[in-house]
């Protein structure tokens, strides 16, 4: 009886002690880039299809995510408020610049943010590549639905096929996005320059 | 709908009146301590001590029955009875009180008690029953006057609950025959009334839209009735322990027995049994009060339980009063330890409506006071 | 093994008796090993008295967490106390007071409660399953002594007139023991000299027992389940400005706190938009100033994609979205400037949220960082004023809407520190690398434009939106928290209100024939119900016993006679001798 009791209690504090920890969960088919936790490759068969949007630039023209099939991809959320996206702003525009001649095209979305902020930012930071507004984090949504998109700044990079194959969660750096881009395009980052 | 301020005035009207008739019903009550008819042995119905029951009525006097009050000092379980002493067979909610215990209504019906009880005893029980049909109706005209349930601020939960504790008091007293209680408990009425309504007078007005729900009828309501039991039962719970130290005294020959107010009032197993109902009474109002709270903060704040301060120090007097039951039931915590820790709970109680909803913030700031 | 509980099956005797320590089955031979150890201590555990200890360290232990402020409701509150009380606060802080619910010595507590509280349930529960079949204790000698007792006599035989009281007991629902029949050597109920007769031993109310079991394991189901909604619910945060939407993802969510087994993928895809919110406020009176009512007109889709649907969301009122539920927290004014840097190019044109403190009338405070301005980056530090009076000379706000709305704003131009380091709150503002451009406070009315010093720019107070915010909570939790609670209710009610009691019938040979005796008790009888009780159940086994001997055919004449004497001597109808203590 008692000995019985003495389980039965167990059980209990076993189940409130799941609410006191609990271990996260693994993933496979995921390498991390420079054993990063934030920088991750998807291997070949196992990358989400990035899903269609469309929406309109900063500066105010259409534009449809489905025109850029068959270009390698690098997609990047940001904000003009956020202080890690200001922080790797130059970083995508310079590799932008670097990989603009391989069919590299380098797509924003502006998120949280206001028109007039965020033109100053891409003049501040020298960014010429178009940027989407998503005021209200429909595409941002989306995409949460098949890569775990946790805040600003992240950036996806999709494959030809149109499939992410890469995703930085954080301020990205230029050895990770060219390692990166390097795996995706085949193409390292000098070989790129010289075409 | 814009408040009647007419009949904000007409319930402030009557609560005064309420206070001044209260206050003579305990002048009536005190006389009766003092100048009252000796009761009679019969209408007592005292039993002699070897069978130990419980009594229906209070306060006999004279000198036999003097000695089997005070004679009893600290004793807590009753004596001679078949009954078994399992009273720690309750682990928690409802401990028993110990033998078997009966209180049977009197033969005499209680209008003829009342009479046969005294002019003092009459005019205090009529007093009374005015005083509460006055405080009803000045609850309820606040109620009219703003349209909704009286209870949104402090001052009119504090004249509500003390209208829940006279009318509660008022039905025990005559139940139960005793009389002697009515200066303690209607005193305490008028201390509190009083309090109210120089310290924290707040004329009628509407609520604020997070209060604007049907839930305050429900979960305030329960939380009035509650605290309006529970005042009573802190009322008896002191008139236990100042019966009880002075037996204690008594039996260790440090105070002289027959003592004219004490013997008076009740015997400490009759008070403590009485205290026990009533906590019985209020403590599933209480958890029911909580529970409807629970639900209405869900309803208003996402979320059932936050740990607010209001929440908290309910909780905490959930607690205390959980503990009085199961010190009922345990060996060496009836009896005295018990009503420490139910005065506590009350303590907590009041706490919780004076200290932590006015000067405390959280969600709960609905004191109306500033 | 001892075992300290009552051996005897009486189930008024339940629960063990008073554990108060009692050393372990090796006490006698003086040796104490880690198994006895053990066992005195879950004994102790599961004493009422550590109950007790226990229950008062936990209402003790919840006081701090209600003076002190708390980490997870009032984060800025815990800053303060840092600021004010220097030397104390880390103190209190390792001792985990800024977080006391959350705090290893308070769950340390409740875990040990319920421990012991389990400790005691189950072998209680099993002992109420197994009572369902133990018998009531055998009827006392003399029932005269019981409290409640009745006493007449009947033509019956003892054993016929025992068989009528078992069948109306019985179909009263009590549980019932008889006496062996007589002829039977050796039964196991001595009933004393050979013919001193049968009797019949009944109880009731043993619901009372399972009310307090329910109650207390119903507790334990409230446990489980704020622990189910502690691992599989969220809660988030998020600020909404009047005409913009936002969508349940995390990204645009202000604050997120999951659960432990909780990820972002489990947000519902929902969109909420802020179409309009209106606040009113009483405008005369005692109470003028206090709002009236809130409501705020959205529209929302369940998925992307899906069909867009409006509701009203109010206080009291949440919206029911995809499983979560979105709540009207608050709501304040977000102020619309526009920005041109000293480049003329407009930097900023849109509405920044401002905060409205403790200060009563929404008298509200923000920053605007304006970090795309050129050269330098601008920034403003300002008071928003809905119905501003000068008195004095310090503006004041008079009354929470937007009467006379009223901006002022101090200006600074430099380096705003956003280019690199820690995320930064938009409400807040670093000016350590910034020049304030303007002495004093500007003052803007809707429509004017503040040219600023030095040539860095202009700013136009253009307008104000409204905002409300938002919590969405998910708790699966929830539910079963209800139902546990209301259970535990019901067992709580269930426990105050059934009494437990027993009645005995004797019939024994006599003179006249054969004397019933009738005897009864309850435990914690509240209301003399149970006089009530016996009083009527003792009429109605007079009665049954009279019909039966009635309705037995005339074997015996003289007793047949004998007994038609004794009916006109006690008129049927009344029981005579039913008496009752303290009359």
């Amino acid at each position: 009886m008692v000995v019985l009791a003495a389980a039965v209690s167990a059980g209990v504090l076993l189940i409130v002690v799941l609410v006191a920890g609990w271990g996260g969960s693994g993933k496979s088919d995921v390498t991390e880039v420079d054993g990063s936790p934030s920088a991750v490759l998807y291997a070949a068969g196992h990358r989400p299809t990035a899903p269609d949007f469309s929406g309109t630039t900063l500066t105010g023209s259409k534009l449809s995510f489905s025109s850029y099939r068959g270009k390698v991809v690098v997609l990047n959320f940001w904000g003009s408020w956020c202080v890690p996206c200001r922080a790797e702003a130059s970083t995508l525009a310079a590799v932008a610049a670097l990989y603009r001649s391989s069919g590299v095209a380098f797509l924003g979305v502006d998120v949280r943010d206001t028109t007039a902020s965020a033109l100053a930012f891409t003049r501040s930071f020298g960014i010429t590549y178009p940027s989407v507004t998503d005021p209200s984090s429909a595409i941002t949504l989306d995409f949460t639905s098949v890569v775990p998109i946790a805040g600003t700044p992240t950036t996806l990079v999709i494959d030809r096929t149109g499939r992410i194959a890469g995703a930085v969660f954080g301020a990205t750096t230029y050895p990770e996005l060219a390692t990166m881009l390097a795996k995706v395009t085949g193409k390292a980052a000098d070989e790129a320059v010289s075409r | 709908m814009p408040v009647n301020l007419a009949l904000g005035h007409v319930s402030n009207d009557f609560l005064i009146a309420a206070l001044v008739i209260y206050s003579l019903s305990v002048v009536a009550f005190a006389g009766d301590f003092a100048f009252g008819r000796p009761r009679r042995a019969g209408t007592a119905g005292r039993v002699p001590q070897e069978r130990a029951t419980a009594l229906a009525t209070v306060g006999a006097v004279g000198g036999a029955d003097s000695t089997t009050a005070t004679g009893s000092p600290g004793v807590q379980a009753p004596v001679g009875v078949p009954a078994p002493a399992g009273d720690q067979d309750a682990r928690g909610a409802g401990g028993g009180s110990g033998g078997t215990d009966s209180m049977p209504e009197l033969a005499v019906p209680a209008l003829r008690a009342i009479r046969e009880a005294g002019p003092w005893v009459r005019a205090g029980v009529a007093l009374s029953s005015v005083g509460v049909a006055a405080h009803i109706v000045a609850v309820v005209t606040r109620g009219l006057a703003v349209h909704r349930a009286p209870w949104g601020n402090m001052y009119e939960f504090v004249t509500a609950l003390t209208c829940v504790a006279a009318i509660f008091f008022l039905f025990v007293m005559i139940r139960y025959r005793a009389w002697s209680l009515g200066v303690f408990v209607m005193g305490a009425v008028v201390v509190a009334l009083g309090l109210a309504e120089t310290l924290i007078y707040t004329a009628a007005g509407q609520l604020v839209p997070a209060l604007q729900s049907y839930w305050l009828d429900i979960h305030v309501t329960a939380m009035t009735l509650a605290t309006g039991i529970f005042f009573v039962a802190a009322v008896l719970g002191t008139v236990y322990l100042i019966v009880d130290r002075y037996a204690r005294r008594v039996a260790a020959g440090r105070a002289e027995p027959g003592n004219g107010i004490i013997r008076r009032l009740p015997t400490t197993e009759q008070l403590d049994r009485l205290t026990y109902r009533t906590i019985v009474f209020g403590f599933p109002v209480w958890t029911f009060g909580v529970i409807a709270g629970a639900i209405w903060a869900d309803q208003a704040w996402g979320r059932y339980w936050g740990w607010d301060p209001v929440e908290t120090w309910a909780f905490i007097t959930w607690v205390l009063y959980a503990a009085f039951l199961h010190a009922r039931a345990t060996a060496g915590w009836r009896g005295r330890r018990a009503h420490y820790i139910q005065l506590l709970g009350f303590t907590s109680l009041m706490f919780n409506i004076l200290v932590v909803q006015v000067f405390i913030t959280g969600l709960h700031s609905y004191a109306g006071v500033s | 093994m001892t075992d300290v509980r009552v051996t005897e099956t009486d189930p008024f005797e339940s629960a063990a008796p008073e554990r108060d320590g009692r050393g372990p089955a090796s006490a006698a031979t003086g040796s104490f090993g880690t198994g006895d150890w053990l066992k005195w201590a879950w004994r102790q555990l599961t004493s009422m008295r550590i109950a007790l200890v226990l229950l008062f360290l936990l209402a003790l232990g919840s006081v701090p967490g209600s003076i002190l402020p708390q980490q997870g409701t009032d984060p800025a509150g815990v800053q303060q106390y840092f600021s004010s009380h220097p030397a104390l606060a880390p103190l209190l802080s390792r001792l985990g007071l800024f977080d006391v619910f959350g705090a290893p010595w308070f769950a340390a507590v409740y875990l040990l409660l319920f421990a012991s509280l389990v400790g005691c349930v189950v072998p209680r529960t099993f002992r109420l399953a197994g009572s369902a079949r133990t018998l009531p204790p055998q009827a006392p000698r003399n029932l005269a002594r019981l409290p409640a007792s009745a006493e007449y006599a009947t033509a019956l035989s003892p054993e016929q007139a025992a068989e009528v009281a078992a069948r109306v007991l019985s179909g009263h629902g009590f549980r019932l023991r008889r006496s062996a029949p007589t002829g039977l050597a050796g039964s196991a109920a001595p009933t004393g000299p050979a013919g001193s007769g049968h009797w019949v031993s009944a109880e009731k109310g043993y619901l009372r027992e399972v009310g307090n079991l329910l109650f207390h394991l119903a507790l334990l189901g409230v446990l489980v389940a704020i622990a189910l909604g502690g691992l599989f619910g969220y809660k988030a945060d998020r600020l909404l400005v009047q005409g913009t939407s936002f969508s349940d993802t995390q990204t645009d969510l202000d604050e997120f706190y999951p659960g432990r087994l909780v990820t972002a993928a489990d947000l519902p895809p929902f969109s909420i938009t802020l179409n309009t919110f209106d606040a009113s406020y009483i405008t005369s009176g005692a109470q003028r100033g206090q709002p009236n009512s809130f409501d705020a007109q959205v529209s929302y889709t369940a998925s992307p994609g899906g069909p867009t649907r409006t509701d009203r969301l109010e206080v009291n009122r949440p919206l029911s979205v995809d499983g979560a539920k979105v709540y009207l927290i608050g709501h304040g004014y977000a102020p619309e400037f526009k920005v041109t840097d000293a480049r003329g190019q407009v930097v900023f044109d849109g509405a920044q949220p401002f905060i409205s403190g403790t200060t009563g009338n929404f008298l509200s405070q923000g920053v605007l960082k304006v970090s795309g301005a050129e050269p330098d980056q601008l920034g403003f530090s300002g008071v928003f004023v809905p119905t501003a009076v000068d008195i004095d000379g310090t503006l004041e706000s008079v009354f929470p809407a937007a009467d006379n709305p009223v901006v002022s704003l101090i200006a600074y131009a430099g380096n705003l520190g956003m280019n690199s380091g820690p995320s930064q709150s938009v409400y807040q503002m670093d000016t350590a690398g910034m020049k304030q451009l303007t002495a004093a406070p500007q003052l803007l009315r809707a429509g004017q434009t503040l040219k600023l010093p030095d040539g860095q720019g202009t700013i136009t107070f253009t307008g104000y939106q409204q905002w409300v915010s938002l919590a969405i909570t998910h708790d699966p939790g929830q539910l079963p928290a209800l139902i546990c609670g209301m259970a535990a209710l019901g067992g709580l009610l269930l426990s105050f209100v059934v009494r437990r009691r027993r009645v005995f019938v004797r019939a024994t040979t006599s003179p006249q024939g054969t004397t019933v005796q009738v005897g009864g008790l309850a435990r914690t009888d509240a209301s003399g119900a149970f006089e009530d009780e016996f009083a009527s159940l003792a009429a109605e086994l007079r009665s049954a016993h009279q019909q039966a001997a009635q309705d037995q055919p005339a074997q015996d004449q003289a007793g047949h006679d004998q007994a038609g004497q004794d009916e006109t001597a006690q008129p049927p109808g009344q029981a005579a001798t039913v008496r009752h203590e303290g009359e």
